[in-house]
C-alpha cells in the first residue's frame, strides 16, 4: 500500500520500455492494461490516504529525509494524479486507432506518464528539477514527432526557453541547498519558520518563480506556447494544452507553499501577471485565423485567469476558484483541442475561413465542440462557469481586478462567436472518418464537463471541504451575464474582428523572434526582483 | 542599439542585486541547520552504504531515485535523437563518414596505440567508482569515447543501431529490477541490497554491479547518439 506512488511512477515506464523493444502490435495494447492498473492502484491510494497526508510521506531507502529522495502526497497532488491519469485515458483512445502500430509515439507518451506522476508526487526540489528536463525533453520530440520545419523550430524553440526558465529554478536550488544543507521541501519549509528575512533567500524564491512561470507560460515568457502547441499532432497538443502546462501552476503552488513561513505578499504581483497574460493571450486569439492557434492562445488567457486566482493565498475561496479552473480547463481544453483535430482531418485545413458546413458533416462532433466552447466561455450548468463565478465573487470587491476578467470574458466569447462560423453553411464534398474510439473519448471528456458544472457542491465539499453552495448556475441572473457577455461580443466580431482593421491585422503580424524572448525573460527576472528586493 | 542599451541596465540591475543578496550566504552558511550533515551523513556515509566515495554514496544510494532518472534522460535523448534524424534505424551503418584518405595515418597509428589503453582507463573508473572518483555515468562516457576512437580505426566498422538501442533498453530495465531487488531484503525500494550492517567490502558488492550496469548503458546510449549523427553528416 505504501509503495503504491513508486509503481505508478514505474508502470508506465516499463510499460513504454517493452513497447519500444518488442515492437509489435498486440504488446501496444499493455498501454491499456497499464492505465487500468494505475487507476486502480491510484483509487485504492486514495482510500487508504486520502485523509492523512502525514502518512504518505515516503524515503526511498528509509534513509533520514532530509537526505533521501521522498515522495508526499496531499490532497491537491492526488487530484492532480487523477486528472493526469485521467488525461492520457484519453489521448491514449483517441489516438490509438491510428498509431496502433506506431511503437515511438506510444513509447515516449507513455514514459511522459510515468515522469509527470512523479512530478506531481516528488518532494524533493533536486528530482523536480530532473522531472521538469524529462519533461521538458519528452515534449520537444512529441512536438517534433511530424518531422516537418515548422515541428523542428516549434521544437527547438520549446526546449531552449524551457531549458532557460529551468536554469534559473536550478540557481534557486543552489541557493537553497547552500542555506538548509538539504532540499526536501517539507524540510525547508520547516526551517523558514522563523528564519530572518534575508535577501538570498528571497532571491531563491525569485529564482524558482522564473522556473515555474516559464512552465506555465505566464506574460512575457508565453511565447513558446502557441508555437508549440499550434504545430503539435492534436492528441499531443490536448495533451500539452491540458496537463502539461498546469505543471507550472502545480509548481506555483508547491512553491509558495514551501515559502509560507516566509510571508511573501506575492498575491498582487502575480495577479496583475495573471491579468496581463489573460488579456494578452486573448488579444492575439482574437487576431487569429488558424484554429489551432486561436485554441493555444486561448490557453494563454485561460492560464491568465487560473493564476488570478492560484495568486490569492490559499485559505481564500478564489485560490480554489483558480485551482478549480485548472481541471476545467484541461476537461474543457483538451476536448476543444481534439475536435479540432477531428475537422482538421477531415478538411484538410486548419483556416477557419475555409471550414463550413461542420454541423451538417459531423453532427456528434460539432455538438461536443459546441459544449467545449459554453464551458470556456463560461454559460450557466457547463464546467467554466463555477470556476469563473467563484474568481468573479473573490474579487468582488475591489474594481479593477473585476474589469480585467470581464473584458477577457467578452474577448473569449468574441473569439469563439467567431470560431462557431465552422458549424454553419452548406455541405461540402469531403470524405469522413469515422472513427469511434475518437468520438468516444470526446463524449466522455463532455460528459465530465456537464458534470463537473452541475455536481460542483458535493465534489467540491466532499473532496477540497470547500462549500460552493452560493454559486447558483439554475437563476435567472447568470443566464441575463452570459447573454449580455455573448451580445457584446457579437457586437464586438461584426463592428472590429469580421472588417479585420488594421489593427487586428498588426496584431496578427506581430511575432516575437527568440532574441527578444530571452530579453522579455530578462526583463521578467527584473521586474520579480524590483517587486520582491528592491521595493 | 536602445535593445542593447536596455538589457544592459537590466542586467547590471540584476548582478547588483545578486552581488548583494550574496553576502547572506556567508550568514546562511553556518546555520545551525546543516549541523546534522556535518556530524551524521559525512562520517557516517562510508559505514551505511559501503562506498568510499561520498559521491558514488550518494548517487547510488541515498539518491538512487534520481540518478534513474538521469539515465533515463540519456535514454530518452537517444531514442528521440534516433527518431529525429531521419535515417531509419533498421538499416546498417554502411562506412565511416571519413574518407580513407583524409585521416592522417599518424592520427590513425595513435589511435590504435591510445584505443586499448582508454578502454582499460574506462572499464577502471567504472569498476573503482565506489573507491576514487568516478562511476558508472563517467566511466561510461569514456568507454564511449574509445569506442568513437574505434571508428577512426577501422573505416569499414558496421554498427547495427537498433541492436545497440535494444541492448540498451534492456539494461535500463535490469536496472531498474536490480536496483528494486532490495524490496526483499530491506522492505524498501532503490538502496542498497545488503543492509547497512553488512561490512562495506560485502555492501560494495552491489555498487560495483550497479556501477558496470550504469556504465554500459552509457557507454551503449552515447555509442548509439554518435552512430545517429554520423550516418546524418554522411
Amino acid at each position: 500500500m505504501q509503495f503504491i506512488p513508486v509503481y505508478l511512477i514505474f508502470i508506465p515506464v516499463i510499460t513504454a520500455l517493452f513497447i519500444y523493444v518488442f515492437k509489435n502490435k498486440h504488446i501496444n495494447y499493455l498501454a491499456l492494461v497499464a492505465q487500468l492498473a494505475m487507476t486502480i492502484l491510484l483509487i485504492m491510494y486514495f482510500t487508504a490516504y486520502g485523509d492523512n497526508p502525514e502518512a504518505t510521506l515516503f524515503v526511498f531507502g528509509d534513509w533520514d529525509a532530509r537526505v533521501g529522495i521522498s515522495l508526499y502526497n496531499d490532497r491537491l497532488s492526488i487530484s492532480f494524479m487523477f486528472l493526469t491519469i485521467f488525461t492520457w485515458w484519453m489521448v491514449l483512445i483517441y489516438t490509438f486507432n491510428f498509431r496502433e502500430t506506431d511503437h515511438n509515439f506510444l513509447f515516449f507518451l507513455m514514459f511522459l506518464q510515468g515522469v509527470f506522476l512523479g512530478f506531481l508526487q516528488s518532494n524533493d526540489l533536486f528530482n523536480l528539477f530532473v522531472f521538469l528536463e524529462l519533461t521538458t525533453i519528452i515534449v520537444t520530440i512529441l512536438i517534433a514527432f511530424k518531422k516537418t520545419g515548422d515541428a523542428y523550430r516549434a521544437g527547438i524553440y520549446y526546449e531552449l526557453i524551457n531549458v532557460s526558465g529551468v536554469l534559473f529554478f536550478l540557481l534557486g536550488i543552489i541557493i537553497l541547498y547552500n542555506s538548509f544543507g538539504t532540499i526536501n521541501l517539507l524540510a525547508i519549509k520547516a526551517g523558514l519558520e522563523g528564519m530572518e528575512d534575508l535577501t538570498a533567500l528571497r532571491m531563491a524564491y525569485i529564482f524558482l518563480m522564473v522556473g515555474a512561470s516559464v512552465k506555465a507560460a505566464l506574460f512575457p515568457l508565453y511565447t513558446w506556447l502557441p508555437k508549440a502547441h499550434g504545430v503539435a499532432q492534436s492528441g499531443i497538443s490536448a495533451l500539452l494544452s491540458g496537463l502539461i502546462v498546469k505543471g507550472g501552476l502545480y509548481l506555483f503552488i508547491r512553491i509558495n507553499d514551501m515559502f509560507s513561513p516566509a510571508n511573501y505578499s506575492y498575491s498582487d504581483f502575480f495577479f496583475v501577471v495573471g491579468g496581463i497574460t489573460a488579456g494578452i493571450g486573448v488579444m492575439f486569439a482574437l487576431s487569429q485565423k488558424d484554429i489551432k492557434q486561436i485554441l493555444a492562445y486561448h490557453t494563454v488567457s485561460q492560464v491568465g485567469i487560473m493564476m488570478m486566482g492560484l495568486s490569492s493565498l490559499p485559505t481564500n475561496d478564489l485560490f480554489y476558484g483558480g485551482l478549480y479552473h485548472v481541471f476545467n480547463h484541461a476537461l474543457f481544453k483538451s476536448l476543444l483541442f481534439l475536435g479540432a483535430g477531428v475537422i482538421i482531418k477531415a478538411y484538410r485545413s486548419k483556416k477557419v475561413a475555409d471550414i463550413r458546413g461542420v454541423m451538417r458533416t459531423m453532427p456528434v462532433v460539432s455538438i461536443l465542440m459546441i459544449v467545449g466552447m459554453l464551458s470556456i466561455t463560461g454559460a450557466p450548468l457547463f464546467n467554466g462557469f463555477i470556476s469563473k463565478t467563484i474568481i468573479k465573487y473573490g474579487i468582488y470587491d475591489q474594481e479593477w481586478k473585476y474589469w480585467i476578467l470581464f473584458f477577457v470574458n467578452i474577448g473569449t466569447a468574441t473569439s469563439f462567436i467567431k470560431m462557431s462560423q465552422i458549424f454553419f453553411g452548406p455541405r461540402p464534398m469531403t470524405i469522413i472518418l469515422k472513427d469511434a474510439p475518437q468520438r468516444l473519448s470526446m463524449i466522455i471528456i463532455a460528459f465530465s464537463c456537464v458534470m463537473l458544472g452541475t455536481l460542483y457542491i458535493p465534489i467540491s465539499s466532499g473532496y477540497f471541504g470547500v462549500d460552493l453552495s452560493y454559486i447558483t448556475p439554475f437563476g435567472l441572473i447568470p443566464l441575463y451575464d452570459y447573454i449580455a457577455t455573448l451580445t457584446i461580443g457579437f457586437c464586438f466580431y461584426k463592428l472590429v474582428i469580421e472588417k479585420d482593421v488594421t489593427m487586428v491585422r498588426y496584431i496578427r503580424e506581430f511575432k516575437v523572434s527568440f532574441e527578444t524572448a530571452n530579453y522579455l525573460m530578462i526583463g521578467y527576472v527584473v521586474a520579480l526582483v524590483t517587486y520582491f528586493i528592491i521595493l | 542599439m536602445t535593445k542593447h542599451f536596455i538589457i544592459i541596465i537590466l542586467l547590471g540591475v540584476l548582478l547588483a542585486v545578486f552581488t548583494v543578496a550574496m553576502q547572506d550566504i556567508e550568514v546562511l552558511y553556518n546555520t545551525a541547520l546543516k549541523s546534522y550533515l556535518i556530524e551524521g551523513v559525512i562520517p557516517r556515509g562510508f559505514v551505511e552504504t559501503g562506498s568510499r566515495n561520498l559521491v558514488t554514496a550518494i548517487l547510488l544510494d541515498y539518491r538512487l531515485f534520481d540518478s534513474l532518472f538521469e539515465a533515463g534522460i540519456l535514454l530518452i535523448a537517444v531514442s528521440g535523437i534516433i527518431w529525429i534524424s531521419k535515417h531509419d534505424i533498421e538499416e546498417k551503418n554502411a562506412q565511416f563518414m571519413y574518407d580513407k584518405y583524409k585521416t592522417p595515418d599518424l592520427f590513425v597509428t595513435f589511435s590504435r596505440l591510445v584505443y586499448p589503453l582508454m578502454l582499460t582507463f574506462g572499464f577502471y573508473v567504472i569498476v573503482n567508482g565506489h573507491l576514487s572518483p568516478g562511476g558508472g555515468f563517467q566511466g561510461g562516457a569514456i568507454v564511449a569515447s574509445a569506442i568513437l576512437i574505434l571508428y577512426y580505426i577501422d573505416h569499414d566498422k558496421e554498427t547495427n543501431i537498433g541492436l545497440i538501442v535494444t541492448v540498451e533498453k534492456f539494461l535500463y530495465i535490469a536496472i531498474l529490477l536490480f536496483a528494486s531487488l532490495s524490496i526483499f531484503t530491506r522492505g524498501t525500494y532503490f538502496t542498497n541490497v545488503f543492509p547497512p550492517t553488512a561490512s562495506p567490502d560485502v555492501q560494495a558488492i552491489y555498487l560495483v554491479i550497479l556501477n558496470i550496469m550504469i556504465g554500459f548503458k552509457v557507454a551503449l546510449g552515447l555509442w548509439a547518439i554518435f552512430t545517429a549523427f554520423l550516418k546524418e553528416g554522411r
